[in-house]
């Protein structure tokens, strides 16, 4: 079954196009990747699919009916954000209460264990929390919600590297044990990659790539040796990156069938691009060839 | 509808929510309580019967509205984006936020009434000082003032999570806007008084018209209050 789908939807504000024609189907229980520069239109899309912000215009269904004032829709569903505002006087452990009342599924036991485990203060004030402690309130919920659609919208901003990594390892265990659709937005690509089944990659408020993840292992390679037998070995293909130093050169490429032995037998090297490295040729790419069709805004961009 | 939920929003925090206006009202009381016995103590009978007739505009009670006319504008301002933060629907929370705007205004006005009719049989605790029973409040029989505080408490909580709303729907234009309006209204009336025989012996007669009238006015302001906000929330989007 599918757990969203949007169509042309879209999200106009009086300065910007944060959403421009997006289109995007995610299937259920499984984790989704939803990956872009700042600005690239990733939480306005999580805000529109959980009825923060209403479309422009376009369609989108989630769970089986529209968000917007769908009780039954958002019951199912939350929404960690960064950015997410608590009032002055609340305790994280005020928030956690109102949160195991208002989520159906929640597991009381679950989240003391988490809170114990990302050691949060629970009796202090939440705007004397450190950007840390205030997105382990965020994981805490997100977890312990066992909500059957979740987003996370960069849920660990301010975690060090022990705690994100304690962060992944329970998102999987726990999805592992209850499995349900994740939406996981994140600039922290290579550290979740291993857990994504699909990625949408939005560039400037456009999809510049929905594809599952097992797909995309031969989506990009990179090749690497002697310059001149790199040029020879890509000649009239499509290439995302070339580096070049002295005679030797790597470039990442679009692979195709027998690609494995025509590199060996000129003496190159052939290697996977992680998840990372292809977002990262994939969104310079873009703003490369949209730099190209509109020069003007590309000098406006190049002055802000 | 999960309106128990938006209840919980508002009140998880009892301290915040009931503690600190009661706490902060007894200390306004023990301030007002201490100065009555000052006066009375030097000034003697003349200084303690002057003191209760000008205590008729003692603003001490203020110390328990004013947290409350903020409750209005933090409802919207801190409460609504948390409220869609955790899943709860634009009609769900105002529901729940209404029946909050409700609950605290009777609460707070069975409040001041009790203390109000303690104040009135102890001939003001003894101390012929004002707390409870002052004008703000009304200043007639125990109901008047039941009635008169709770519309008085709906109102501003209602008048300000309007206010926060169209802030929050249109932003800083539309405090300009406000502000600017609000100021024009003033200087119009102001201007009035002083220049218009005729408009002068208007606003008498209007300042005269008596408990019923003015209670009619409070619970207009309260209904358009009411009516802006929720036309304003069904449309608020997450900032």
């Amino acid at each position: 079954m599918t757990a969203i789908v949007t169509t042309a939807l879209s999200k106009r504000y009086p300065e910007v196009h944060a959403l421009d024609g997006v289109s995007i189907r995610l299937e259920e229980n499984r984790i989704h990747g939803l990956l872009g520069r700042n600005g690239a239109g990733k939480t306005t899309l999580m805000q529109l699919l959980t009825g923060q912000v209403f479309a422009t215009s376009g369609e989108m269904q989630v769970l089986g009916g529209s968000p917007v004032e769908n009780v039954d829709v958002l019951s199912q569903t939350v929404f960690i954000q960064e950015s997410q505002k608590y009032p002055d006087t609340f305790r994280a452990v005020d928030v956690l209460r109102i949160a195991a009342g208002a989520y159906p599924h929640w597991d009381q036991a679950y989240a003391d264990r988490l809170v114990a485990q990302y050691r949060l203060p629970v009796k202090r004030l939440v705007k004397k929390l450190s950007r840390g402690q205030l997105s382990a309130i965020g994981i805490v919920i997100g977890l312990a919600a066992r909500a059957p659609l979740t987003f996370f919208d960069e849920p660990y901003l301010g975690l060090d590297a022990v705690a994100r990594q304690m962060f992944f390892d329970d998102l999987l265990a726990d999805y592992t044990e209850h499995p349900r659709t994740i939406v996981l937005s994140t600039h922290h690509i290579d550290e979740v990659a291993n857990l994504l089944e699909h990625v949408v990659i939005l560039d400037q408020g456009k999809v510049l790539l929905e594809a599952d993840t097992d797909d995309l292992h031969d989506a990009a390679m990179s090749v690497s040796g002697r310059a001149q037998a790199v040029d020879a070995f890509l000649a009239g293909r499509e290439v995302l990156e070339r580096k070049a130093l002295g005679t030797l050169a790597t470039a990442t490429f679009t692979p195709r069938d027998g690609d494995e032995l025509a590199a060996r037998e000129a003496g190159l090297e052939l290697a996977p691009v992680s998840l990372q490295a292809l977002f990262v040729h994939l969104t310079t790419a873009n703003a490369a060839s949209a730099a190209a069709a509109d020069p003007d805004r590309a000098h406006d961009r190049a002055i802000v | 509808m999960r309106i128990r939920n938006v209840v919980q929003l508002h009140t998880v925090n009892r301290l915040q929510a009931f503690g600190w206006p009661l706490i902060i009202m007894m200390m306004s009381l023990t301030i007002v309580l201490i100065i009555g016995a000052l006066v009375t103590g030097v000034g003697g009978d003349q200084a303690r019967e002057g003191m209760n007739y000008g205590m008729q505009w003692n603003g001490a009670i203020f110390a328990l509205l004013g947290p409350l006319i903020g409750f209005g504008f933090t409802a919207m301002g801190q409460y609504f984006p948390l409220a869609l933060g955790l899943g709860l629907t634009r009609r769900e929370f105002a529901a729940g936020t209404a029946l909050v705007f409700a609950g605290n205004a009777a609460f707070y006005a069975v409040i001041v009434t009790i203390g109000k009719v303690i104040e009135v049989a102890t001939g003001g605790f003894g101390l012929s000082v004002r707390f409870f029973d002052v004008f703000y409040t009304g200043i007639g029989e125990w109901w008047q003032t039941l009635i008169q505080t709770f519309l008085l408490i709906l109102m501003v909580m209602l008048v300000g999570a309007a206010i926060t709303t169209a802030f929050h729907r249109w932003g800083q234009s539309f405090l300009w806007f406000f502000w600017i309006a609000l100021a024009i209204v003033v200087l119009a009336i102001s201007a009035g008084l002083l220049l218009s025989e005729a408009f002068l012996a208007f606003s008498q007669d209007v300042a005269a018209m008596g408990w019923f009238p003015w209670m009619g006015v409070v619970a207009a302001f309260a209904v358009v209050g009411a009516a802006v906000w929720l036309a304003l929330v069904r449309r608020a989007q997450a900032r």
